[in-house]
């Protein structure tokens, strides 16, 4: 009993799922249709409440599981994602007529699989994790049937992901193969012993950074990335921009800081190096898009290099840590809302706007493109708002681990990054509106 | 603490305040532009009669900072939100709330067109952007307002600019961040060398109150990251390019403030921040920089002589002007120092009222190419005697505001004994720049002005009572300066003295 209270979020999120699923069949789709959300935003502000009244943390089922401030923090973070995705969708779906109970199911059961990896402190769990996040991802990107990018997305998504998942449980043998156990402690000890130079652990690393890596969105993993985000329905892509992206990043700190932390500062100087180029290649890609979709999808790829930044300097302490969480937060928080504002925005029969017809949206849309407009300028990092507060967070522990070159890099890729939000601030604000664009009033 | 005090003793945070409230009702009015016109009016007046008390308040001759207001923002991060004024800060806040007010006021009498309630709110953001720069006394802060001011500008000059306004602004914008994200690390450095976790802080007070030592290192990088980002704002030679483009593209008040108070930003940043914090650092950039300024000064000069257009004859002027004051600041003694802030000043208000006289001829002409222009003197008796004046001003006639200035940063520069060149050989250099800014201004004056009116031109109508209103105060500062510069000077003296104190006490042996 004890146990399932450890993890009645998790339990109440998927019970949510089943209700949701449930209600759809009994009641038929259409007049399911509008409670689905709320019904979703009620499950998930549930579990989100239920530790404050049965809160216990300390490990559950012996050893599998753990409560900690860092279980609590990934779970506030996922749920406030996916009750974010709930709140938004409904108009969006309705509209395109994706079907609304398998939407809410998927992300109900992709939350509980991040929420997972946030419990693990074993390799077991933790892969159980990933895989229970990423397979309703899969099928997020491929909702509508009908739709041949959406299949593209969808396949591509599943064939790369697969292939990144198998890499990393072959890289999880290694490690069992190390230590003789699946245990996080146990493989941080025996990692700790064998030392960094032992080939064996060298290649668990290269096999570790790389499937997580995929999931992660991590140049030179990140192929995915972009046909993927542009191919799914917005409202899946708004999810699965964030929520994935976050669990990636609680699976790497997990395994980085706790499995491998006594190799860690040998290991620092390569995720710096991929910090740059991923961050690197995702702003100047995004620099040519005109499809403000994919423009976002190449933007959420240099967002990764911030984070992996202050992955890199885990060696600079809790500063580091903690810049890492509160960026994917915010991360999570202004990329959802920049996809948001798109999806109010959606063209009917196109996929994702084009800069041209954003042109003059201010006087059609106000509202929408200001809020667009201040989810870009989040993105950007111009304060006071919470993305400029995340890359200051970032760069602190960067300089305190002795990575400045790595801190100049963020600034002037922040810098680059400038250019092509502003641009989408430009065609919504200071271009006229072209009287032949399809929007709707 | 704010609580227990009388709500003028936070004067500061008042003028932080008020233009942010003004906002509120302008968001319910947006559409309706008359409500919008008075809004905006009624703020930006309330803030300049908050900005004159705050200076009857201020005790002259005291160096430190004044009416300082204090909480704590970030505690876990040790960021403070801090305020206060010293002889440096407090002239240019009250020319930041006197510009805005101008600017909003000739803006509301028809020349802006569209989409005012726009306009309004993008330039009430912009004022706490700009009075916050001059009054933020923790790093964080001043950060916060530095970038605070980009996002209206960028609008106002894209949305309400020239032909070519998306290019301007665009170039304006990513200038500016390239040089600001730098400092942004730079700061960030500071943060971490400042002490050991926990008692860290990015107060200005802490950093210089002799605790704390940055390495000769350190200080090398951290100034560049500084001097970077106010370089560009201000902007010296070679990151000038973006200043003509974007006064040509902006609206009339945008050019206004960003001549009158953007560019000071940059040279308050540099006397404030960059100078005190890293002495050391200083005198390694120092020849360099000094070089520039007059560089600066000459070149500016020369490509003003060649202009075509009006906006940008101005603009090009403003580097050469601004190259005084990067003289000023970096010969490191009082007389450089003083003229430095008196130069700041003085431009602010001189090549503002140049903007708001070349708008409002264009706004009748339609024309801002000297070529086109000419003979206009023999219609408008009362636009030739204000644009006379200020041109006179610009080129540093004694008497004037422009002359005190130049002349101090002349005096300290030739009082500077820096290797490898001293100042013997900068000054006359510099002074070049004074005669050629007689050349380019009264020729074009001429030009303007003077000859056979144009057909086209002959029943424009001269000076309208609201632009009389709006040059007037620009008009007696600039002979108050000019004539009586006594009283400002002792305002800045004192302050400008501590800066330099800290921006020399860099240990014999390194020196």
């Amino acid at each position: 009993m004890n146990d399932l209270l450890g993890v009645l979020p998790e339990a109440i999120v998927t019970l949510t799922a089943i209700l949701v699923l449930a209600l759809d069949a009994v009641v038929g789709e259409e007049r399911a249709r509008p409670w689905l959300s709320g019904l979703t935003i009620v499950g998930l502000a549930a579990a989100l409440a239920s530790p404050l009244a049965y809160g216990a943390s300390g490990q559950f089922f012996g050893g599998f599981v753990v409560v900690d401030q860092f279980t609590s923090f990934f779970r506030l973070v996922f749920v406030v994602l996916a009750g974010l995705t709930a709140l938004v969708a409904p108009p969006y779906l309705g509209r395109e007529r994706v079907p609304a109970a398998e939407f809410y199911a998927t992300v109900l059961f992709s939350t509980v699989g991040a929420m997972t990896i946030a419990l693990s402190t074993d390799l077991n769990t933790l892969f159980v994790g990933l895989e229970l996040m990423s397979i309703p991802v899969y099928v997020l990107a491929g909702l509508q049937r009908r739709d041949r990018y959406a299949n593209e997305a969808s396949l591509k998504y599943f064939l790369l992901g697969a292939f990144s998942s198998a890499i990393l449980v072959y890289g999880f043998a290694w490690l069992f193969g190390i230590a003789g156990s699946t245990s996080l402690a146990a493989i941080s000890q025996a990692v700790g012993r064998v030392g960094p130079s032992s080939p064996a652990v060298v290649v668990a690393l290269a096999l570790v950074t790389t499937g997580l890596g995929f999931k992660a969105a991590v140049v030179p993993f990140h192929q995915w990335t972009p046909d993927a985000y542009d191919g799914a329905p917005t409202p899946s892509t708004a999810f699965m921009s964030v929520a994935p992206k976050a669990a990636a990043f609680a699976a790497i700190l997990r395994v980085m800081a706790t499995a491998l932390g006594p190799v860690q500062l040998d290991w620092a100087l390569v995720f710096a190096i991929l910090a740059v180029v991923t961050m690197t290649t995702g702003n100047v890609v995004a620099l040519v898009q005109t499809n403000v979709k994919r423009m976002l999808a190449y933007s959420s790829i240099a967002h990764t290099g911030y984070i992996l930044a202050a992955v890199a300097a885990l060696a600079a302490g809790t500063s580091a840590g903690a810049a890492v969480l509160f960026y994917v937060f915010a991360y999570g928080i202004m990329n959802l809302g920049a996809f948001a504002s798109l999806m109010y925005l959606d063209l009917e029969g196109t996929r994702g706007a084009t800069l041209d017809e954003l042109n003059g949206l201010w006087s059609r849309h106000s509202a929408g493109a200001l809020s667009f407009a201040i989810f870009l300028i989040n993105l950007t990092g111009i304060p006071p708002t919470i993305g400029f507060l995340a890359k200051f967070l970032v760069i602190q522990p960067v300089l305190d681990a002795g990575f400045a070159w790595l801190a100049v890099a963020i600034a002037l890729n922040a810098a680059l990054a400038a250019f092509y939000y502003l641009r989408v601030v430009v065609h919504m604000f200071m271009y006229d509106p072209d009287a032949s664009a399809p929007w709707r009033s | 603490m704010i609580a227990d005090r009388p709500i003028l003793d936070h004067v500061l945070t008042l003028l932080v305040v008020i233009p942010l409230v003004g906002l509120v009702p302008l968001l319910f009015f947006m559409r309706d532009e008359r409500a919008a016109k008075q809004v905006a009016l009624v703020t930006t007046f309330v803030e300049l009669l908050v900005s004159l008390v705050m200076l009857a308040q201020f005790r002259v001759g005291e160096a430190g900072f004044q009416m300082t207001d204090s909480v704590t923002w970030l505690p876990s991060l040790g960021i403070r939100y801090e305020v206060g004024v010293d002889g440096i800060s407090v002239l240019l806040v009250v020319l930041t709330t006197l510009l805005t007010f101008i600017s909003v006021l000739y803006s509301s009498s028809g020349v802006i067109k569209t989409r005012v309630g726009e306009f309004m709110a993008a330039f009430l953001l912009l004022e706490v952007g700009m009075v916050g720069v001059f009054l933020a006394l923790d790093l964080f802060l001043f950060y916060v307002f530095f970038e605070l001011m980009l996002v209206p500008m960028y609008l106002i000059i894209g949305i309400w600019g020239g032909t070519r306004r998306i290019y301007a602004t665009l170039k304006f914008v990513l200038f500016t961040l390239a040089g600001s994200l730098l400092m942004l690390v730079a700061i960030v450095a500071v943060y971490l060398a400042s002490g050991e976790a926990g008692s860290r802080t990015l107060s200005f007070t802490d950093l210089v109150s002799g605790h704390i030592r940055f390495s000769p290192d350190f200080q090398t990088w951290a100034f560049l990251g500084f001097a970077l980002a106010f370089a560009i704002k201000l902007p010296m030679i070679p990151f000038h390019t973006w200043l003509p483009d974007a006064h040509v593209e902006a609206p009339t008040a945008g050019s206004i403030v960003l001549a009158g108070i953007l560019l000071k930003a940059g040279g308050y940043g540099l006397i404030r921040f960059a100078l005190p914090l890293f002495p050391i650092g200083a005198q390694v950039w120092l020849p360099l920089i000094v070089l520039l300024s007059v560089v600066a000064i000459l070149y500016g000069a020369a490509v003003s002589t060649v202009q075509k257009d009006l906006k940008k004859l101005v603009a090009y002027s403003s580097v050469a002007h601004m190259g005084f004051v990067t003289l000023g600041l970096f010969v490191l003694n009082v007389q450089g120092g003083v003229g430095a802030v008196l130069q700041m000043i003085n431009h602010g208000v001189v090549t503002g009222a140049l903007f708001l006289f070349v708008g409002i001829q264009y706004e009748r002409t339609h024309r801002r190419q000297i070529a086109d222009l000419g003979g206009l003197a023999n219609r408008w008796p009362l636009y030739t005697t204000f644009f006379g004046i200020f041109v006179l001003a610009s080129l540093g006639l004694p008497g004037l505001s422009g002359f005190v200035g130049e002349f101090l940063v002349l005096v300290g520069t030739f009082r500077y004994d820096g290797l490898p060149i001293s100042g013997v050989v900068w000054g006359p250099l510099a002074a070049i720049g004074v005669i050629l800014a007689a050349v380019y201004l009264l020729w074009m004056f001429q030009r303007v002005m003077y000859g056979t009116v144009r057909e086209a031109y002959k029943d424009l109508p001269d000076l309208s009572p609201v632009e009389v209103v709006s040059a007037l105060p620009l008009l007696a500062l600039t002979i108050l300066l000019g004539v009586l510069p006594q009283p400002f000077i002792r305002i800045i003296e004192p302050s400008v003295e501590r800066m330099i104190a800290f921006a020399t006490s860099v240990p014999v042996a390194i020196r």
